[in-house]
């Protein structure tokens, strides 16, 4: 483990530079993690006995995307359900814990600082025993295979992390902000709209990431809830394994669509999501 | 007067979400783990039983016991791996150089990729016909012969640990940097000027100021490795045999497959009790660190 080395050289590295090893084990380290990555997507591009006979060098071609398109597949009708399902989640929750996060963040309750933790303590439940019961509840209801369910077990997860999220840069202004605005005369409603919003932007666009990012991975919940009509793209996967055996070239077009959003998002993900999932409670 | 109605107006709609989403939820699967229920028989709950579920599960279940050590088996060393790795991968890319800026980035992907994702593309790759990293294993590890990775319950398990750690390990690499970034810089500068090694800086400096992240780290890893599911599902499907199927997974199968819900509920309690223990301790560091 020479690796330790690099820190204290890290510290100063601008002025001294790394040796070399150094250099060769972070280009060694960073291709092993990510070319998996870049494996699932040119497999995607690869003609289909491309990908079952492991050509390294090929020809692009659109074929496994346009087969991944069309019956049994469908993957436009997936890609559509997930679209759905993560802004309809977005949509409520941003709102929603945005409103909870300010009233954590200024006002006392009974209980007092133990509530949002709590909500966030039940995230380290295993999704698993929630699922069952809303189950039943949608079964009842005939809501199962319907987008409107993913949507309300999506908020389960994404209410409390944003609301964690969004309330720990509520804590960081100083709560004369909007006392000013309101004794000019505006009142609390409009004051939290019109001043902290704004300055509190960033923090609820880092929850809006890790929101996005969750909610259009999810597949547990989609796996156990739809069957047809409100499939989404990751549980959509599943269909790729036939009975004449894994339809790889398909699996990989979904994977494409799944990873895509990611890839164009990475730097904000690095700064946002990572610090979402357990927002600060790390530090 | 105004205020407090504003008080309770604004957290009202995300308790209400809370409470069917999450407080409800909890309740339910409480009562059903009390009651016989075969969902494939009838569609409401049926006799109160008690605890015997719990009973049964505990005292007369091979397949729950044999779950459990499944689970102890994949989580201990997805833990330990996944911190090992992720404390080195920090100190060789804490640096702000263009390389480690840039090699952090890139590592980043996996760790936003979705689960279900990762465990069908490791599926591929290991898959003994057309998997890539199947035939450069072959080629690697002279004992492997032609056994397919994953038919083979010690392989297919190894495969598991790994894929979670490749998932996981950026994830923690990124919260190490930020944690040596705000150790204080004197301390060290003092050491080097003492002429210390910089495995000694590492092993007696660096690594005992960590103390604290570590624990809430290796907590959490624990937490996540319980619930892992999606890659089970999608890459082993508990096979071969029963050789992954850790708890998450036989709860699903138990009660997605065969509809036994009073049973499967009992089984989803007996690992979130093993949760919460967890969960309070965490709530306990955090509450503390955060004054």
């Amino acid at each position: 483990m020479k690796a330790r080395d690099a820190k204290q050289r890290g510290a100063g590295g601008a002025l001294g530079g790394r040796p070399r090893w150094q250099t060769v084990l972070i280009w060694v380290v960073t291709i092993i993690w990510f070319a998996p990555v870049v494996w699932i997507v040119a497999t995607a591009f690869k003609p289909r006995a491309d990908v079952f006979s492991l050509t390294v060098f090929f020809k692009p071609t659109l074929d496994s995307l346009l087969a991944a398109f069309s019956p049994p597949y469908l993957v436009g009708e997936r890609l559509w359900n997930s679209i759905v399902v993560t802004a309809g989640t977005l949509a409520i929750a941003l709102p929603v814990s945005t409103a909870a996060a300010y009233a954590f963040s200024r006002y006392r309750f009974p209980g007092g600082q133990a509530w949002p933790l709590i909500l966030l303590a039940t995230q380290f439940l295993p999704p698993v025993i929630i699922v069952i019961p809303l189950f039943v509840v949608f079964k009842n209801l005939d809501l199962l295979d319907t987008r409107l369910s993913l949507m309300i077990v999506n908020l389960s997860f994404i209410v409390p992390y944003a609301t964690w999220m969004i309330k720990g840069f509520f804590d960081a202004l100083p709560p004369d902000m909007e006392e000013a605005a309101m004794i000019d005369g505006a009142s609390r409603l409009r004051a939290i709209w019109e001043v902290v919003v704004p300055v509190a932007l960033p923090g609820i666009a880092a929850a809006a990431i890790f929101s996005f990012v969750v909610s259009w991975n999810e597949f547990f919940f989609a796996l156990v809830l739809t069957r047809d009509h409100a499939v989404t793209l990751p549980v959509a996967l599943m269909s790729a394994r036939t009975e004449q055996g894994d339809a790889w070239d398909i699996m990989a077009s979904m994977g494409l669509f799944i990873i895509a959003p990611m890839l164009l998002i990475s730097r904000f993900v690095q700064r946002y999501f990572v610090k979402g999932l357990v927002s600060g409670a790390v530090r | 007067m105004n205020e407090r109605y504003l008080k309770y107006g604004l957290l009202a709609p995300a308790l209400l979400i809370c409470a069917v989403t999450l407080f409800y939820p909890l309740v339910q699967s409480m009562m059903y783990s009390l009651h016989d229920w075969q969902m494939s028989r009838s569609t409401v709950m049926g006799a109160f039983v008690g605890v015997s579920n719990y009973v049964d599960l505990v005292l007369h279940d091979p397949d729950f016991m044999g779950s459990v050590w499944v689970t102890l088996i994949f989580t201990v060393p997805s833990v330990l791996l996944t911190m090992i790795i992720g404390l080195a991968l920090a100190v060789l890319l804490a640096g702000s150089g263009k390389l480690q800026v840039n090699a952090r980035m890139l590592l980043v992907i996996p760790f936003a990729m979705s689960p279900a994702l990762i465990g069908i593309s490791w599926r591929f790759m290991l898959s003994p016909e057309f998997g890539i990293v199947d035939i450069i294993l072959k080629h690697l590890v002279p004992g492997m012969g032609d056994t397919p990775i994953l038919s083979n319950a010690a392989w297919a398990m190894v495969a598991l640990i790994l894929v979670d750690v490749w998932h996981w390990t950026p994830y923690f690499m990124l919260t190490f940097i930020g944690a040596l970034a705000s150790l204080p810089q004197e301390t060290l500068d003092a050491a080097q000027v003492d002429g210390a090694g910089s495995g000694r800086i590492f092993f007696e400096i660096v690594l005992p100021q960590l103390k604290p992240v570590l624990a809430i780290a290796i907590l959490l890893k624990t937490i996540f490795s319980l619930k892992m599911l999606d890659q089970v599902v999608t890459m082993t499907a508990g096979g071969p045999g029963s050789a992954t199927e850790t708890l998450p997974y036989l709860v699903y199968t138990t009660a997605f497959r065969y509809y036994d819900i009073g049973y499967a509920s009992a089984m989803a309690w007996l690992l979130a009790i093993v949760m919460i223990v967890l969960a309070l301790i965490y709530s306990r560091f955090t509450m503390e660190r955060k004054p």
